[in-house]
């Protein structure tokens, strides 16, 4: 059979600067340029911008679009936000799950209400064809339409600390846009015959989609816009942001970041086992005393009722050294049974310890003579739950490292942070 | 990614199908990974070497180099004993990426059979494996 490997418009940008390039979920993608610790490191001092074009999306509108999403999305849409639960609004958007009748995963996904009747659902590379079949499969008698957007958006994200400041100068009216965006909220639209399209234009008038979103646990945003505008977009951020530190990403960098922020890679720390007993509770529809869901879904039965019981948990380990994530993998307990398999192992090189603890080499009260060597760290599917601090080995063919089962790994993050704190001048 | 021709392979080393490099050095040989090796690993964060006084046959494991990517095994490309590592590796593994020939070399051993170096591929000939 002949496979055919896709690029995305910035393919050419890639390979004329130097990037070691790599096939991803089908895309000929970037793995790193120069150096990928200093891609790393400039996520967290100052900027990446991270060419995202291969990801998918979806749309889901219609009288029945929110009836449809609740039947087959994890999260529950009209209690999804905040610590009182509620409703997700125009301008939001939550993360969850697209699960099968077992409660496995097809595929994670973050869902923006646009407006009334109207979802922009953006899923993983290769994944837009199987989850628009997914819902219109279980559409049933619902009003909806879904549309594959599969290839037809450019999307890139810019994260750190320095992204709203270097995206300032190419946006048109960059104070409106900026006043009122706190994490997972956004503006505007790629589409120019949109009515939001006006909330948020380039200096050259394109309309783009602004979220506070990533992937990285850093500040900054992910944007959509036309394919045959991203190009100059790309060009003008490295341009403005050159004198910040900006750095062009690949795909390796933004795997050790979001190992680093505990974020799940998809078909790889969440997949073809039960959605739950995992580090991201948040993305399922539980009640406040978390013994039950607020809503019926697919796969809630099973999630209720699993066939097997397994348990996702984050690690930390005591140096940089790692071994190969994958079937192969051994989780061992004191004993050295095998109690599973090693899902992600990664490291962060923007991280070490000293006196004790982990700082980041954006930690602002890291000790004077701090130097990060790096932490590996990443996830492990176990057969019993795993108290934070407690020690296991992992094991590939070659070596054995101990490490520490965690529930945070990074510290100060900045994805969180109040939107004042990123636009102040330093 | 540096393209072939952007390589840098001195001429007076030999180098094997693994891609490590031997020079010989008076009474002993040193021994390092190529340019094309460190720059097909990536940033090498880590470099895991023997004990002085260990003896090696050739083609054995005799450490390992970490990338940001992966963690790839180092084979000794003639037989011998250890007399000296670069113990600068430990605090600075990213001089294997900055200078693979000079700063960033490994072990230095005492070969067994100093015909092995012989045997061990010209640049002419290295350069035929990597165009494949």
């Amino acid at each position: 059979m002949e496979t055919t490997i896709k690029s995305t418009p910035l393919n050419s940008w890639h390979r004329s600067n130097g990037a070691n390039m790599a096939d991803f979920g089908g895309y000929d993608m970037p793995l790193w340029y120069a150096s990928v610790k200093d891609e790393h490191l400039a996520v967290l001092t100052a900027a990446g911008v991270f060419d995202t074009s291969h990801m998918a999306a979806v749309t889901v509108t219609g009288p029945k679009a929110t009836d449809l999403l609740q039947h087959c999305f994890t999260n529950d849409l009209d209690a999804c936000m905040g610590p009182s639960k509620k409703p997700l609004s125009p301008g939001r958007a939550v993360y969850g799950a697209f699960l099968d009748e077992k409660g496995h995963s097809i595929d994670d996904a973050i869902v923006f209400f646009m407006a009334a009747q109207n979802y922009f659902v953006v899923v993983n590379a290769g994944m837009g064809g199987a989850i628009a079949d997914h819902l219109e499969k279980n559409r049933g008698g619902r009003d909806a339409v879904v549309l594959d957007l599969t290839d037809r958006l450019g999307k890139m994200d810019i994260q750190g600390p320095e992204a709203a400041r270097i995206l300032a100068p190419l946006l048109a009216d960059p104070d409106a846009v900026f006043a009122g965006m706190p994490y997972f909220s956004f503006k505007g639209h790629y589409d120019p015959a949109s009515p939001l399209a006006d909330a948020v234009r380039l200096k050259d008038g394109t309309p783009i989609l602004l979220s506070r979103t990533g992937y990285t646990g850093e500040f900054g945003f992910e944007i959509f816009l036309s394919p045959d505008k991203i190009g100059s977009l790309w060009e003008g951020l490295l341009d403005t942001g050159y004198a910040h530190g900006i750095k062009p990403c690949g795909l390796a960098a933004r795997d050790s970041l979001r190992a680093g922020a505990v974020l799940p890679l998809s078909h790889q720390d969440i997949g073809h086992w039960p959605f739950i007993n995992h580090p991201w509770p948040f993305a399922l529809p539980f009640t406040a005393d978390q013994t039950g869901f607020t809503k019926d879904f697919i796969g809630r039965a099973a999630l209720e009722n699993p066939d097997e019981v397994l348990f996702t948990q984050a690690f930390v380990g005591k140096d940089l050294r790692k071994i190969a994530a994958g079937e192969e993998s051994r989780v061992l307990d004191a004993d050295g049974r095998s109690i599973g398999t090693v899902l992600t192992c990664a490291t962060d090189m923007g991280i070490g310890r000293a006196d004790g603890r982990i700082f980041s080499v954006a930690s602002p009260d890291r000790p004077e003579a701090f130097k990060a060597r790096g932490l590996c760290c990443g996830f492990l599917k176990v057969d019993r739950k795993l108290s934070p601090g407690e020690h296991v080995d992992l094991a590939d063919s070659r070596r054995k490292i101990t490490v520490t089962i965690t529930d945070d790994v990074r510290p100060d993050r900045t994805a969180r942070k109040p939107f004042s704190e990123m636009i102040a001048s330093r | 990614m540096k393209a072939i021709s952007e390589l840098k392979l001195p001429d007076n080393l030999r180098y094997t199908d693994d891609h490590e490099w031997a020079k010989p050095d008076g009474d002993t040989v040193r021994i390092g990974i190529s340019d094309y090796a460190q720059d097909q690993l990536g940033d090498i964060v880590f470099v895991e070497l023997p004990e002085v006084g260990s003896t090696f046959d050739k083609g054995a494991e005799f450490g390992t180099v970490e990338s940001v990517k992966a963690v790839s095994e180092l084979y000794m490309p003639m037989g011998g004993k250890v007399t000296a590592v670069n113990e600068t590796l430990a605090d600075e593994p990213e001089r294997v990426n900055n200078d693979p020939y000079d700063s960033g070399w490994m072990i230095e051993i005492e070969a067994s059979d100093a015909g092995e170096f012989d045997a061990l591929k010209s640049k002419a000939d290295y350069l035929e494996i990597l165009k494949g």
